[in-house]
């Protein structure tokens, strides 16, 4: 027992960057967060200690790609025992409505055709915190978002080594962690097989060229380019082929948004609910910060836009909260499903507090909204991203 | 019969309930100011009482941070506390009406946005210094009473027969003879590990002590 804990503790250290030695798993989250709740002050902001919920600070966005150790970490029920995703003995599982059922060690699995993405993942929660009424639910503000680099091979290859019968419409997607009493619903989730057979869906055991860490859920990963990251089911040991969407909880009930607006605040709406998928556009400011003072004169401002599988057209920003707007310049990489960064020369000439805005347009000439459709679960904010600034003689 | 609500009352006959009154009331005025309306004010029998509830009771499959960053109406924190009631969160009908009293009022639309933790309630509601076990004079656990108590407040993290979970195995753990550090970790918690002090009374402890050593 000492050991494997000690040894998934270890592995988590590697995940998030903290350098605490000894205790356990949870004892070494608690460690680095109980003075750091809410605030920026580590590499992460933590929302939930257990199961480790963490966003990562926006400044971290003037980086292409965001660094395993920044990235933010969303859990359901935290990483599994260190049994269950022993590199020996864990094993990928394909069946339900397939020719054959396969049963895959990773090193069979590595024999695919490997494959790298570069794209952007985001919790379907990011920006709760700022729909009003406000929702119940982590209280996610900017940086449950990042962009890296994930190699692995196509989630269709191995589906065709399988073979899809053809009533064989969603593919189910389960991962090892399990809740802390067996009367909570289990996370599992499913993908429709079109987004499944698509060629840039993975399954990834690479995040930016380094082995997957367990928070991100090592050994392998769903990766699901342009879509919200709740289908990109970490510690991923189990894939069944369904004739229907999967039921329980966490499909059924939670990310799911009303497919034609509704009341805000109203409780249980009426209209029907469809499931989260693909992220709508958005940009964010990654520097100045919240609440910086600036010299008058020139200041650069920067960020970062994606609009899921669309490209970034246009990016505005605003130094007048909102009465005037200029594009922005992209800058940097351009490639499908990352992020495209921005930058903007303001010169601030009149001293005094003033906000700064900024809104992106995609490809189909979608633009974000000041603020995004109110939605009981507080999904999918993309409304402008604002920053309160002082300028300074 | 419920660890917790065991735990409060004899707490209250302990320590002064003025006292005890005096100091909750001046943390929450210090941490609340936003607080002024009348409906948003609690008991501060009653605070101790949720605040030990969510405590003991919430924190089996997730840290209360994430209870005190919401912010909702009374609605919503209904169907909140029902979820995790059917999910599995230990509650009577009577101990939820408690808990979600405390709620709606303390985790409400309007409230400032940094509340104190649950923790930080709990250690502005204790009294200071806090009993220790030997005041209490020798104790005599009784293991027949301890398994109860244990599947209630300590199974879900060490698992059923105390073999281990998300927490480490307790039966025929080196700690049981060490009886002074297994009652520094109970009472004051460690880490991840829930401090039990003010949910469980000291003959409660005992009693898992016991049974755990019968184990
Ligand atoms: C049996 C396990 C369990 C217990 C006990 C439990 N919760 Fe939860 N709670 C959960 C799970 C699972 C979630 C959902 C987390 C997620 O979305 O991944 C959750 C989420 C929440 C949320 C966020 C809102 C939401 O609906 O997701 C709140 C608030 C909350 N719990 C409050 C409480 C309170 C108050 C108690 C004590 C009365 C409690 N919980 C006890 C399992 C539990
Ligand atoms: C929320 C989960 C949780 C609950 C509930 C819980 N514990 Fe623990 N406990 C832990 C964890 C995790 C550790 C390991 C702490 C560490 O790594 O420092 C621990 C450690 C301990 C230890 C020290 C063991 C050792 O080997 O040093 C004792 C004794 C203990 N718990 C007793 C109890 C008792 C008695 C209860 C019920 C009254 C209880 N625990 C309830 C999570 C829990």
């Amino acid at each position: 027992m000492a050991v494997t804990r000690r040894a998934l503790f270890e592995r988590v250290l590697q995940g998030i960057g903290v350098g605490v030695v000894g205790g356990g798993l949870d004892r070494a989250l608690a460690d680095s967060q109980v003075e750091t709740t809410g605030q920026a002050s580590g590499p992460l902001t933590v929302r939930v200690s257990r199961p480790f919920d963490a966003e990562t600070p926006v400044r971290e966005f003037t980086s292409w790609l965001t660094s395993n150790e920044r990235f933010f970490v969303r859990s359901h029920f935290g990483p599994p025992s260190a049994e269950a995703i022993q590199p020996e003995t864990w094993r990928l599982t394909v069946k339900g409505l397939v020719k054959d059922e396969l049963t895959l060690s990773l090193p069979e699995l590595k024999k695919f055709e490997p494959v790298t993405i570069t794209a952007v993942l985001q919790c379907s929660g990011n920006g709760r915190a700022h729909h009003r009424p406000k929702v119940p639910g982590v209280q996610w503000e900017r940086g449950a978002a990042g962009n890296a680099q994930w190699t692995g091979v196509r989630l269709r290859d191995v589906l065709q080594r399988a073979g899809v019968k053809p009533q064989g419409l969603h593919v189910q997607l389960q991962g090892a962690d399990r809740p802390a009493l067996p009367t909570v619903p289990l996370f599992t989730r499913s993908i429709p097989i079109a987004k499944a057979l698509h060629p840039d869906t993975l399954l990834a055991y690479e995040m930016n060229g380094r082995p997957l860490p367990l928070l991100h859920g090592a050994p392998l990963r769903v990766i699901t380019p342009g879509w919200m990251a709740e289908s990109c089911m970490k510690w991923l040991t189990e894939i069944t082929l369904r004739a229907d969407e999967t039921p329980g909880y966490y499909m059924q009930q939670a990310y799911r948004i009303p497919e034609t607006s509704i009341q805000p605040g109203s409780g249980l709406p009426g209209s029907v609910m469809v499931p989260v998928e693909q992220m709508p556009v958005k940009s964010l400011i990654a520097a100045p910060a919240e609440g910086d003072t600036l010299r008058i004169g020139p200041v650069t401002i920067q960020g970062v836009a994606w609009a899921g599988e669309s490209p970034i057209t246009k990016v505005e920003v605003s130094c007048d909260d909102g009465k005037t707007w200029a594009p922005a310049r992209l800058v940097g990489e351009e490639q499908p499903y990352a992020w495209r960064h921005w930058q903007y020369l303001w010169n601030a000439r009149q001293v005094g507090p003033t906000a700064i805005l900024c809104r992106a347009t995609d490809a189909q000439g979608t633009q974000q909204p000041e603020k995004s459709p109110w939605n009981p679960g507080g999904f999918l904010w993309n409304g402008w991203d604002r920053l309160s600034v002082t300028v300074a003689a | 019969m419920r660890g917790v609500t065991e735990g409060v009352r004899r707490e209250r006959g302990r320590w002064s309930p003025l006292v005890a009154g005096l100091v909750l009331l001046l943390g929450i005025a210090a941490v609340t100011a936003a607080q002024e309306d009348d409906k948003h004010t609690i008991e501060p029998a009653q605070a101790r009482r949720a605040v030990t509830l969510i405590h003991a009771r919430c924190a089996v499959c997730h840290t209360t941070d994430l209870i005190v960053q919401q912010r909702l109406p009374p609605d919503r924190w209904q169907v909140t506390v029902e979820k995790m009631m059917h999910w599995g969160a230990d509650l009577s009908k009577d101990e939820a009406d408690a808990l979600l009293q405390f709620v709606t009022a303390r985790y409400h639309p309007g409230a400032t946005d940094h509340l104190p933790s649950i923790e930080e309630e709990l250690a502005m509601t204790a009294p200071a210094g806090g009993p220790s076990p030997a005041s209490d004079g020798p104790l005599v656990g009784v293991s027949a009473r301890g398994a109860e108590i244990f599947a209630r407040n300590c199974q879900a993290c060490h698992g059923e027969g105390a073999m281990g979970g998300a927490g480490p195995k307790l039966a025929r753990n080196k700690i049981l003879k060490n009886e002074g550090a297994f009652w520094e970790t109970v009472l004051h918690g460690r880490g991840p590990m829930p401090a039990w002090g003010s949910v469980l009374s000291h003959q409660e402890i005992a009693d898992i002590h016991a049974w755990l050593a019968s184990r």
